[in-house]
């Protein structure tokens, strides 16, 4: 949420934003939250949550501005702050630790990948949603953001708090991760990899 | 040989289409390049990033096969992923709660 307070939206204004610039972005927002927790209660009400909290700070809300990323931003904390807590799975790796574990940029970048394109291509829905279910929360959130949703590394930097080389260096992380598990999907299934013969 | 070397000379052999005698098998700066290349692919605009981009894959092994792999990998993210449907009282629900909220 913005820290300033713009002004005061009309009743009939207030309308206006909400079915109109918010919304429209339901869907986005409850394959997120699904996404975020993978069940179907907890995302409905982690979405409701949302559009509650984005009603009532709706005055810090610019209009005209992005509200797909104002509610992502939101819909974001609220899952950190309410659902992370009492998430019945344990709790996966932290962003932190995650970060510190790598630790050189550099390093990571050196990593060339033995999968090839046309395996990638290849692949299932099931597969790749597999794939992406499977890394640690930070991690596929970026991903989500990204790739599923679109926004841009700067709009990222501001749904999650963090800077614009951070979100570069995890989404890229994020995605080496990736194709490691479809690497291995890849051999498991008799795909081409370059290495088969190693 | 390097196991690079040897790996991008079996995706010259096996796959011809892929190949060009053009370009190079080793890129001497991977870590530069392949986050050019991420951002590129990523919609982040880059200064001359167009001529670099097509440099690159005109003269570079690693290079090409780089971006096409990050290439397919966030196609089929984008096009893949199974959806989940919304359920159908959710935005009602939500109007309802705000209504009430009023």
């Amino acid at each position: 949420m913005s820290d300033v307070q713009r002004r005061k939206y009309s009743q009939e204004e207030r309308s206006t934003i909400f079915d109109g610039e918010f919304m429209p972005h339901i869907d986005s927002m409850y394959n997120f939250a699904f996404r975020l927790t993978f069940d179907e209660d907890d995302a409905k009400d982690l979405v409701q949550d949302t559009y509650m909290k984005a009603f009532r700070f709706i005055n810090s809300f610019e209009q005209g501005t992005n509200a797909k990323a104002w509610l992502f931003r939101i819909l974001k904390n609220s899952f950190i702050n309410d659902y992370r807590k009492k998430s019945k799975k344990p709790a996966t790796v932290d962003y932190q630790e995650v970060e510190t574990f790598y630790n050189s940029d550099d390093a990571d970048y050196q990593r060339t990948s033995d999968l090839r394109a046309e395996s990638v291509r290849d692949m299932l829905g099931d597969e790749i949603s597999n794939a992406l279910n499977g890394l640690a929360v930070d991690f596929r959130t970026v991903i989500i953001l990204a790739d599923l949703e679109g926004f841009t590394y700067e709009e990222m930097a501001k749904i999650l708090d963090i800077p614009i080389g951070t979100v570069r260096s995890r989404l890229h992380r994020a995605r080496n991760l990736l194709k490691d598990t479809l690497k291995g999907y890849a051999q498991s299934m008799g795909y081409a990899t370059d290495d088969e013969e190693d | 040989m390097p196991q690079t070397m040897r790996r991008t000379k079996q995706v010259v052999m096996e796959n011809k289409e892929e190949s060009s005698p053009e370009r190079k098998l080793q890129c001497n700066d991977v870590s530069k390049c392949f986050q050019l290349l991420e951002r590129i692919l990523d919609g982040e605009l880059v200064e001359g990033g167009n001529e670099m981009l097509q440099e690159k894959l005109d003269k570079c092994q690693p290079c090409f096969a780089h971006f096409h792999l990050e290439q397919a990998i966030r196609e089929v993210l984008k096009t893949k992923c199974t959806k989940q449907p919304v359920p159908d009282k959710l935005a009602e629900s939500i109007r309802q709660m705000i209504q009430d909220a009023r």
